[in-house]
């Protein structure tokens, strides 16, 4: 399998929780990238709209053995049990939200949606954000907004695209000078290219030369499930098949990414 | 004053003070607009909605009525379907109340989503593979079918069936009415059912996520079955209610008991069924996804495991053997106990089934989100309410809702009335008392 | 009229066909869907080709090189430059929002003279001929009065052309009260320069490094060259180098870092000794660099055996015996180690002895500029303009006593801006007549906010060179808006601890968006204005060809690359190496009345009985503690254990938090000798038993909505505390107490 032709992509991201600092520069150039919106207070963090959100894990033990864990949760563009079937595409009662099998990438259509958060119900990512306000650009902020993507009205959804305009962007490019392919970081996301640490790899999973697909080396006979033992993807058990994998050299941060019983042993990722 | 509005037969308070209670009525039903229109104008950041609790009270309301207002495709179901006679007496007041229901309902929802002037893209850009397309076609052409359901019993107005037109309309749409009957119970069971699909499709959801059959998730029968087996307890209630409000007896014992008795009956089915769902989820579906059920009901201020019992055994088990026993079932207080802890439960249900789904975290790090509604919400979501209480107030007083208030709530009538009475009398009876629709 | 079946169908059938027939409903439905998709109130941004400009980020000291992108003359995104060396592609949080300050609320527009009260913010807008003539004739009249001293200047950067020009500025017009900054880079250069007699910006190999020990630095908090620290330590991995933080509070830095070791705060220093003692005792110091290469060791040695003890270092520090030894063996034992020194961001100097005790634990394992370890960079010294002719006047205005009492010492004479207002308060007499402050915010970044707020109303005439409506430009009586950093030329030397010898060039991405101008092309023209010797020294037409005549044959490489970079700068010998009179690294520097080893440890001031704990601010990357407040974006950031509303959240050990009977999320009175203020607790189980964290970075009263009024500022609560060698500001903490509110 060493030669691969245009089949279809799954764009997909590595993250390496080893490496990440939590500094939070995936969230901002997110934000500069794709006109996210601010309010003056950002601090209710259930009603502030970042498409990047760092969480802060920990493994709850007391002074001086507590441990920390940054983990950026950007959508995780998943695929379900079937093509397509995503938590949230699947209910999205007006197609506003789409799954693109030409990528993989979960399409958020802001002219199309009406607003019922239907789908925000249905993500338990919590990466779906609505807008309760009209978005305002205080001074003359609106000069930077960037005109690939466009900016949203009160009353829909929104979410990451896997910056889905970059894509356009290269796919056109590579169309002008007659190649059918893009190389493999030619299309990078805005919070892979800005990350200070290098703490995220973008690419295409399907790929075997690209580094995600060594990195996470997903089964496809167990719908993508990482074969890294240091893998893992959020919510392995729910079946919401994502295409975010995560890396950790520690136990503890690859257990906190699913739900266990405490019958059960240790985190089964083979 | 109005008297001449009024149905053949029967009396009606003084008019004013039936403006009194329609003011009432109407200064709550203002809040409620004024709750509306903030929404509408400045957005739904007049909620207390966030990312993480994106459904609020007022979902909640609308699953409820929806579910309380379930009487009306049962009743229908029952009378034109399965030919059981005496519910005639009672099938008015279910459509009327299903009519309240259905239309607050859509209300609702146009209140509730972002872009209300959007909203018909859930059928231009229909995704059917949504459960909540499913409940927005079935929900609207069920709300078509009680308003043609409910226009008959306008046109029989005394004054309005003096006009040549409504009269024949209202004679002939009743004629049909069996057809529009199985047509509503027909979507009735899809909506019901598709409601409660909305939350059990949520496969990110371990809470609410059911396993299925063929497409639909078990909550979708419950759904149905449940709204069949409690909406004839709101029925009830609320006529329970009028009869204490105006004073009179207008729906005969053995009807109640009727009513009752079915219902009973479903609700003990019901909760059986629903016991086993819930046991197979604790056990088996919660499970596999890591989850014990304490994980769902645990470490937050008010989802206690009471929730589940309240709902499925002070408010399901409890009431259905009440009405399922004849000797309870014929005592009036413990039929009401019965009736008014269906109520609950099933409003229970509606709750948990949409609002805890938002409250339980999935993400191992994820916190339990709470959410208490702002006064906006809570005005909107009585607005219905008092909607409901106006247009029961004006039904009763100008139509013949109940067709034994007559012949229970005797009157002197005048000569003149008495003549003109007897005709409509025997018109009225010609139509309905016959049981299946003449051949025109 | 009968009806019958059929005709009510087809009266039915029919209106409802004939409704839905007709445009009215369907033009309706749609007119208002694309209404409501256009909302004249949603901006839909103008499209155009994308290009992209590169220039260099001077939000903070790391230099990265960005690259903007463009659509026609708008700037719409920053991003990180790949061919850079010094972040190779990467951004921090800020650089990534930098547009956010170019286009924000809080740009002053146009120059801007005071009209109501101070601080009142009313301001009347004035052309530059009118501010400028209003200026030039203040700073005449002080001439004439024979007193040029009374001019002073507080700037928050002291290297390249734009501090070279203000400093120039200040000889020439005949004063010597030219204030820069003193931050941790400043007392370790100062360190260095005692020791080895360099003088030059200090880097840091950490791309080579094998083992990092940071004394609290904040390497993920925002210290040094934040990017390239960030992708040093992230490299490590591959690398298979270790981290090692030491640090009272789990930082982003510890958090990350291989090990964490959780010492009392302000003892880093006595750790650092503590180490050199065990690599002393057990003979595991370099001894080629010892016996061939250093002096002073016999004293150092004494000192360090007797006082410096494991027990008596672990007494102080908290840190166990065994773990001193344990640590002195793996640095000792690393091949490429290096120890640093900078609490946090690197803000405050702190105590000269503990980055000499730093220095010394480097050069104890010959990690002096060899790969891997501390190196000391030559100075580029590319500023080589020929002094400024002095007039009489400015002869006899230059020889008067500094406003600060720098120069009190022999070796050791910073120009601090606290010790400025120190002796304003304690003599007002000294008052300067007119204070110029240039990229700096005393009256936000300078501990004692209250007092110094108080002594800065009583200075008659502050101008301000600000591009933001901060808190000190908001009490100036006359605003000169600088250009923002991607509106002008600027030479960015010597990213912080960067290891090459480097000067980035930062110049205009987009045209002077407001009535702003280059704050060299406003002294030319001031200097102009003041006519004779002062316009001589200032002969450049404008800053631009200042800039280009400065750096010469390096100019047209700079404008290509974006940087000059001295690849060819390799490691000098340790023969040729140290400048110092021995020729030798002196362990104990050079003119120390004795061994600075007595001073290393500054206490934390106020009686430990009335505030029995210990206030600790500390540093984070999303939050800018500098003269530049945070951009919106960056406070969206900011995590809900930090900032809730408007109130800030203190970290405090669960388990003294129990003793205080202090509840997660409740509301606290926190009270320090210097002021006292209402917070709510964050019940933390990193951090150590005692101590009471606060993020440095919020409490702005100025600037706009998105920043003012959120949090406290750690400086309202902690005051300077002299090095007594030094002068520097050495309070790395204050006690305090807590109570419940
Ligand atoms: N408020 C507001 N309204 C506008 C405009 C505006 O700027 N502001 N612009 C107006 C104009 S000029 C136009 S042309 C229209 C544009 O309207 P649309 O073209 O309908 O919407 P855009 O968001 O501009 O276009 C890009 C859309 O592609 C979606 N997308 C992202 N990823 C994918 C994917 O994987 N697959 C697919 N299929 N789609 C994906 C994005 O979510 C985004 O909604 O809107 C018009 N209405
Ligand atoms: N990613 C990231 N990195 C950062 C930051 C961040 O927020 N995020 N912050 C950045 C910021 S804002 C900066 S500026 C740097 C720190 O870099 P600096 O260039 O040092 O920052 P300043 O705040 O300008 O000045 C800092 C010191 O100068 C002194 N000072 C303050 N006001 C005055 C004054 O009026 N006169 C004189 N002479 N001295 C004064 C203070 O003692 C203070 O310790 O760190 C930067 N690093
Ligand atoms: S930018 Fe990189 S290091 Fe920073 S929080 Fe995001 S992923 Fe982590
Ligand atoms: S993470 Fe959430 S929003 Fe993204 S695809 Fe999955 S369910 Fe949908
Ligand atoms: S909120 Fe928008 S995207 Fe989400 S389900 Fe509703 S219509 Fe679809
Ligand atoms: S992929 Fe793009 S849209 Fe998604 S989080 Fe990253 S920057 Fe944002
Ligand atoms: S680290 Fe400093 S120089 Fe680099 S991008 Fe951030 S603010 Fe700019
Ligand atoms: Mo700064």
């Amino acid at each position: 399998m060493k030669h691969v032709d245009s089949k279809a992509k799954k764009y997909g991201m590595v993250i390496d929780l080893d490496k990440c600092t939590g500094c939070g520069t995936c969230m901002v150039a997110c934000m500069a990238e794709n006109n996210v919106p601010f309010k003056k207070d950002e601090t209710d963090k259930r009603l502030s709209i970042t498409w990047m959100r760092v969480f802060k894990l920990t493994n709850g033990k007391p002074y001086p053995d507590n441990e920390i864990c940054y983990l950026p949760r950007p959508c995780q563009h998943c695929e379900g049990q079937h093509t397509g079937h995503s938590p949230c595409v699947s209910v999205c009662p007006a197609t506003a939200t789409d799954y693109d099998s030409e990528t993989g990438i979960v399409s958020q259509i802001y002219t199309r949606c009406f607003g019922c958060r239907y789908c925000m119900g249905a993500c338990p990512y919590h990466a779906r954000y609505f807008n309760w306000w009209d978005p305002v650009w205080p001074g003359e902020m609106e000069k930077y907004l960037n005109p690939d993507v466009s900016p949203r009205m009160r009353g829909v959804v929104e979410k990451c695209s896997f910056c889905y305009h970059r894509a356009q962007l290269a796919m056109e490019k590579a169309h002008v000078e007659g190649r059918k392919e893009l190389k493999e970081k030619e299309y990078q996301t805005a919070c892979t290219q800005a990350c200070p640490a290098g703490a995220i790899v973008f690419g295409d999973l399907n790929n075997p030369e690209h580094e995600v697909h060594q990195v996470a080396q997903p089964d496809p006979h167990h719908h993508g499930r990482p074969k890294n033992p240091n893998a893992f993807r959020l919510l392995e058990r729910l079946g919401t098949n994502t295409k975010v994998y995560y890396l950790s050299s520690r136990e503890w941060v690859r257990r906190a990414g699913d739900n266990y019983l405490d019958s059960e042993g240790s985190a089964s990722h083979e | 004053m109005d008297s001449a509005l009024w149905p053949i037969g029967v009396k009606r308070c003084h008019i004013s003070k039936f403006l009194m209670g329609l003011s009432i009525a109407g200064v709550v039903l203002l809040w409620g607009v004024v709750g509306l229109i903030l929404c509408w104008v400045k957005g739904l950041n007049q909620t207390h909605m966030n990312d993480y609790y994106g459904f609020a009270l007022w979902i909640w309301a609308d699953l409820a009525v929806i579910a309380l207002g379930g009487g009306a495709f049962f009743t229908g179901l029952l009378r034109y379907i399965f030919g059981i006679r005496e519910l005639k007496n009672i099938i008015n007041y279910a459509v009327l109340i299903g009519f309240i229901c259905y239309s607050s309902a859509l209300l609702i929802l146009a209140i509730d989503v972002g872009q209300p002037l959007r909203s018909w893209f859930i059928f231009w850009h229909a995704n059917v593979h949504s459960m909540l397309t499913e409940v927005a076609f079935c929900l609207s052409c069920y709300f078509g079918v009680l308003t043609i359901e409910y226009i008959p019993l306008i046109l029989e107005n005394r004054q309005l069936n003096k006009v040549p037109f409504a009269h024949h309309l209202a004679h002939n749409m009743h004629h049909i009415m069996a057809v529009f009957a199985a047509t509503g119970a027909f979507l009735s069971f899809f909506h019901q059912g598709s409601l409660g699909g909305v939350a059990g499709v949520l496969f990110g959801r371990p809470f609410a996520y059911r396993e299925h059959i063929l497409i639909w998730p078990y909550t979708f029968f419950l759904f149905t079955w449940s709204a069949a087996a409690y909406g004839p307890c709101f029925t009830l209630l609320i006529t329970w209610l009028t009869e204490k409000i105006s004073g009179k007896q207008l729906v005969k014992e053995n009807v109640k008991q009727l009513l009752a008795k079915i219902s009973g009956w479903m609700i003990f089915t019901y909760i059986i069924a629903k016991i086993a769902d819930t046991v197979y989820w604790a056990l088996v579906t919660a499970p596999s996804k890591g989850f014990t059920l304490m994980d769902f009901y645990s470490n937050n201020p008010i989802y206690g495991i009471w929730i589940l019992i309240v709902e499925i055994g002070v408010c399901g088990v409890v009431p259905a053997w009440i009405l399922v026993t004849p000797r309870l079932r014929a005592n009036p207080k413990t039929r009401l106990i019965a009736i008014i802890l269906g109520v609950i439960g099933v409003c229970l249900n509606r709750w948990v089934m949409v609002l805890q789904v938002m409250a339980v975290p999935v993400l191992s790090f994820d916190t339990w989100a709470m959410y208490y509604p702002s006064w906006q919400e809570v005005a909107t979501t009585i607005l219905p309410v008092a909607y409901g209480v106006i247009l029961i107030l004006i039904s009763y007083r100008y139509l013949p809702i109940f067709p034994q208030e007559v012949e229970l709530n005797p009157i002197e009538p005048s000569p003149s009335e008495t003549v003109e009475a007897m005709n409509d009398a025997a018109a009225e009876d010609a139509m309905v008392s016959n049981g299946e629709p003449a051949t025109a | 009229m009968k009806v019958d079946r059929r005709s009510f169908l087809a009266f039915g059938v029919g209106g409802a066909a004939g409704t839905a027939l007709s445009p009215l409903p369907w033009k309706l439905t749609d007119d208002l869907s694309i209404w409501s998709q256009r909302w004249p109130w949603v901006p839909i941004p103008k499209d155009g080709e994308i290009r992209y400009e590169t220039s260099t980020c001077t939000l903070c000291p790391g230099g990265c090189g960005i690259a903007v992108r463009m659509i026609g003359e708008r700037p719409v995104k920053i991003e990180g430059r790949k061919d850079h060396p010094v972040n190779q592609g990467g951004v921090c949080l800020r650089g990534a929002a930098g547009l956010q300050y170019l286009y924000g609320p809080s740009r002053v527009r146009t120059p801007l003279k005071r009209v109501g009260k101070r601080g009142q913010g009313q301001w009347a807008r004035i052309s530059w001929e009118a501010a400028l003539s209003e200026l030039a004739g203040k700073l005449k009249a002080l001439r004439n009065d024979g007193h040029p001293e009374g001019l002073a200047c507080i700037t928050g950067k002291d290297r390249g052309t734009v501090a070279a020009l203000l400093k120039r500025f200040m000889t020439a017009f005949g004063t010597p009260n030219y204030f820069g900054p003193a931050t941790s880079t400043h007392a370790l250069e100062t360190a260095v320069r005692t020791m080895t007699g360099q003088e030059g910006p200090v880097g840091f190999d950490l791309e080579h490094s094998d083992l990092v020990l940071s004394f609290g630095s904040g390497l993920l908090d925002g210290w040094g060259s934040p990017v390239r620290v960030f992708k040093a330590v992230s490299h490590r991995i591959e690398r298979h180098a270790e981290v090692i933080q030491v640090d009272s509070r789990m930082s982003n830095t510890a958090a990350r870092a291989d090990r964490w070791i959780a010492i009392n705060p302000g003892t880093e220093g006595v750790l650092a000794l503590g180490m050199a003692h065990v690599i002393i005792a057990k003979s595991l110091y370099n001894q080629q660099f010892i016996n061939q290469f250093a002096a002073g060791f016999d004293a150092f040695k004494k000192i360090v055996m007797a006082d410096f003890t494991p027990d008596a270092v672990a007494g102080i520090t908290g840190a166990a015996p065994g773990v001193i030894a344990e640590l002195a063996e793996k640095f000792s034992q690393a091949k490429r180690p290096v120890a640093l020194c900078g609490r946090g961001r690197g803000m405050v100097p702190g105590a000269l002895s503990e980055s000499m005790a730093v220095v010394a634990l480097n050069a104890l394992v010959g990690g002096i500029n060899q790969d891997g370890g501390l190196r000391l960079l030559p100075d580029p010294a590319y500023i080589s303009w020929p002094e400024p002719v002095m007039d009489p006047v400015a002869l006899k205005g230059n020889q008067a006593p500094r406003l600060d009492g720098a120069g009190d010492h022999p070796v050791f004479s910073p120009a601090t801006p606290n010790r400025f207002f120190d002796q304003l308060r304690e003599n007002a007499a000294r008052t300067p007549a007119i204070l110029m402050v240039a990229e700096a915010n005393p009256l936000y970044t300078l501990r004692d906010t209250q007092a110094v707020e108080k002594t800065l109303k009583q200075i008659p005439y502050l101008v301000s060179f600000s591009s933001f409506m901060d808190e000190t430009a908001r009490q100036a009586d006359l605003i000169l808006p600088n250009h923002m950093f991607l509106e002008r030329f600027e030479d960015v030397p010597s990213p912080a601890g960067f290891s090459r010898p480097f000067i980035g060039l930062s110049r205009p991405v987009v045209a002077a968006s407001y009535n702003t101008r280059h704050i060299g092309d406003t002294l030319i023209d001031l200097a102009r204005r003041l006519k004779g010797s002062i316009a001589a020294a200032f002969r450049w037409t404008n800053y631009e060809t200042c800039l280009k005549e400065t750096l010469g044959r390096k100019w047209d490489g700079m404008l290509k690359n974006g940087y000059w970079m001295n690849t060819a700068a390799s490691p000098v010998s340790w023969n040729t190496l140290f400048k110092t009179r021995s020729g030798r690294f002196e362990f104990n520097g050079e003119d120390m009345a004795a061994p600075p080893w007595k001073s290393i440890h500054v206490a934390a001031a106020g009686d430990s009985s009335a505030f029995p704990l210990v206030f600790v601010p500390y540093d984070s990357i999303r939050l800018a503690s500098g003269s530049v407040g945070n951009a919106p974006f960056m406070t969206k950031t900011v995590p809900d254990t930090v900032l809730i509303k408007e109130e800030i959240v203190v970290e405090i050990n669960r388990e003294t938090a129990g003793r205080y009977h202090l509840a997660e999320g409740k509301k606290a009175t926190l009270a320090t000798p210097r002021g006292q203020v209402t917070v709510r607790v964050h019940l933390s189980d990193r951090i150590m038993p005692g101590l009471v964290a606060m993020p440095t970075g919020l409490g702005h009263t100025a600037y706009d909505d998105f920043l003012a009024g959120k949090g406290v500022n750690v400086n309202q609560l902690i005051g300077p505390a002299k090095d007594p060698l030094s002068g520097y500001d050495a309070a790395w903490g204050i006690r305090a107490k807590i109570t419940k509110a």
